[in-house]
């Protein structure tokens, strides 16, 4: 019963999460629960770990001790089932979008649906197409990744994640490599997201969108949760010496 | 002053056996190319995906026939095997050594075409739920074929000049029928100008049907000269 109460609580519980990359210990001991719907921000300096945590939540680096659990389920890392099963729930974007360079952005966003998931092709083009338009693109979606711009192809990221209804996003500093003018359009499709309800964790150094889009934000530093709060606490007043002079620094300029 | 008039008219005859002869300079490089592209791709796959005891014996195949010459090797199969017993017909032999040869190339350019694998589009593959076959066939295998492409057609067309070896043990490609003719006719000037221009006429041709299959296929750009 237990269980049941927590799942209906928490979509996302991760408990006592470390990692290492070889001897470097990149997260220690992080515990952070996100409730359905709920958006969390992590921020704080380079390699503090923040997209340490997205990579070990889809399995891509190994966790070296703690647990996450999805809906209350422990995810177990070391079993193909479990972690298919996690990675059908969850989609990532990643900072350098990472699209399939030989196939169009249609055919990025329709190629997990159908040859993975083996769903109807027709039926998923029509998503696709739908999902793209509703990133702000119709008219290249014949195009291959190189003939799109850094922006275009971002969107066509989240699209491809989105093919497969994920109940969990992870965005990965995914505005970091774009210009700009660029980095409006894709915050927009975020910020739309979020007003849908999507539970997603997001990696950014966009202070502004961070603090807009989320309803928590938690400071990283060094592998560690240094404090986690609502936006405008976490900004206006911080508790940890180690965030207020964060903070103070990014908001200067 | 070169004090020579040229005779075209009395090797037209012969142009028929040149032709023929390009033809089978186009059939000896492909079949060897062919060959060698199994053998590369087979050497290129264990080397990047095999186990590591297999590289030594792979590296000494592929140091072997590229750092002795085409010739010498075709030479050791037509002349030296017949001494073990084995006794290989002229056009068997230049298709062998040529596939060999080819085949150390190949693995060598294959090889290096493996290593450009993008990790970041295999980790994209890997959270969609791409499982290890689905990788290599989607995402792997596409982008190494258009990465290898242009490297492939180039050799292909090295081979195809390459050819022309055979005729040293007899085989009547392009330049050996060239011999004969000269042989009968003494117009040599005539005859090696006109098999000069064969020789560019059937690489032109390869090189602008695989720049056409290359853009239809791996849009690559079409570049013929």
């Amino acid at each position: 019963m237990v269980i049941i109460w927590r799942s209906a609580l928490h979509h996302l519980v991760i408990k006592d999460l470390s990692a290492h990359y070889g001897t470097v210990q990149v997260l220690d001991s992080i515990n952070l629960e996100i409730a359905r719907g709920e958006v969390v921000g992590l921020m704080g300096p380079s390699g503090s770990g923040k997209s340490s945590i997205l990579r070990v939540l889809t399995g891509l680096t190994p966790l070296s001790a703690g647990s996450v659990s999805l809906n209350g389920e422990v995810i177990n890392y070391s079993s193909a089932e479990s972690v298919r099963n996690m990675r059908e729930r969850s989609a990532i974007v990643f900072q350098q979008y990472n699209l399939f360079q030989n196939m169009t952005a249609l055919e990025n966003v329709t190629i997990a649906p159908v040859k993975i998931r083996n769903r109807d092709p027709e039926e998923v083009e029509a998503e696709a197409r739908a999902l793209l338009s509703k990133v702000g693109l119709t008219d290249q979606i014949s195009r291959y990744p190189d003939q799109l711009s850094g922006g275009q192809q971002q969107r066509v990221a989240i699209a491809r994640a989105l093919a497969l209804k994920p109940e969990i996003l992870l965005l990965d500093e995914i505005t970091a490599a774009l210009d700009p003018e660029l980095v409006s359009d894709v915050l927009d499709t975020i910020r739309a997201l979020a007003s849908e309800g999507m539970t997603m964790i997001i990696v950014s150094h966009e202070m502004g969108f961070m603090r807009e889009v989320s309803h928590r934000i938690a400071f990283m530093a060094q592998g560690n949760i240094i404090e986690c709060g609502k936006a405008e606490q976490i900004f206006n007043s911080p508790r940890e010496a180690r965030t207020r002079e964060f903070v103070s620094k990014i908001l200067k300029h | 002053m070169l004090d020579y008039t040229f005779q075209y008219g009395q090797i037209w005859p012969y142009l028929p056996r040149l032709i023929d002869g390009a033809y089978l300079a186009l059939e000896i490089a492909f079949l060897s190319f062919c060959g060698g592209l199994l053998i590369g791709t087979a050497n290129a796959s264990l080397l990047s995906f095999g186990p590591q005891w297999i590289a030594k014996p792979i590296q000494a195949f592929v140091v072997f026939f590229t750092n002795t010459p085409q010739l010498v090797q075709i030479y050791f199969l037509y002349f030296a095997l017949p001494d073990a017993g084995i006794l290989l017909s002229s056009y068997a032999a230049v298709l062998i050594g040529m596939t060999l040869n080819a085949g150390a190339y190949l693995t060598e350019i294959q090889r290096a075409g493996f290593s450009t694998r993008r990790q970041s589009e295999m980790e994209a593959a890997i959270v969609l739920g791409f499982s290890r076959w689905q990788q290599i066939r989607y995402v792997i295998l596409p982008h190494i074929a258009r990465v290898l492409f242009p490297p492939l057609s180039n050799h292909f067309i090295i081979m195809t000049l390459g050819t022309s070896m055979a005729a040293i043990f007899g085989v009547e490609e392009l330049t050996g029928q060239a011999l004969n003719i000269n042989s009968i006719t003494f117009r040599s000037l005539e005859i090696f100008s006109v098999v000069a221009a064969l020789y560019i006429a059937i690489t032109l041709l390869a090189s602008l049907a695989l720049g056409l299959l290359g853009s239809l296929l791996f849009r690559t750009k079409l570049r013929v000269i």
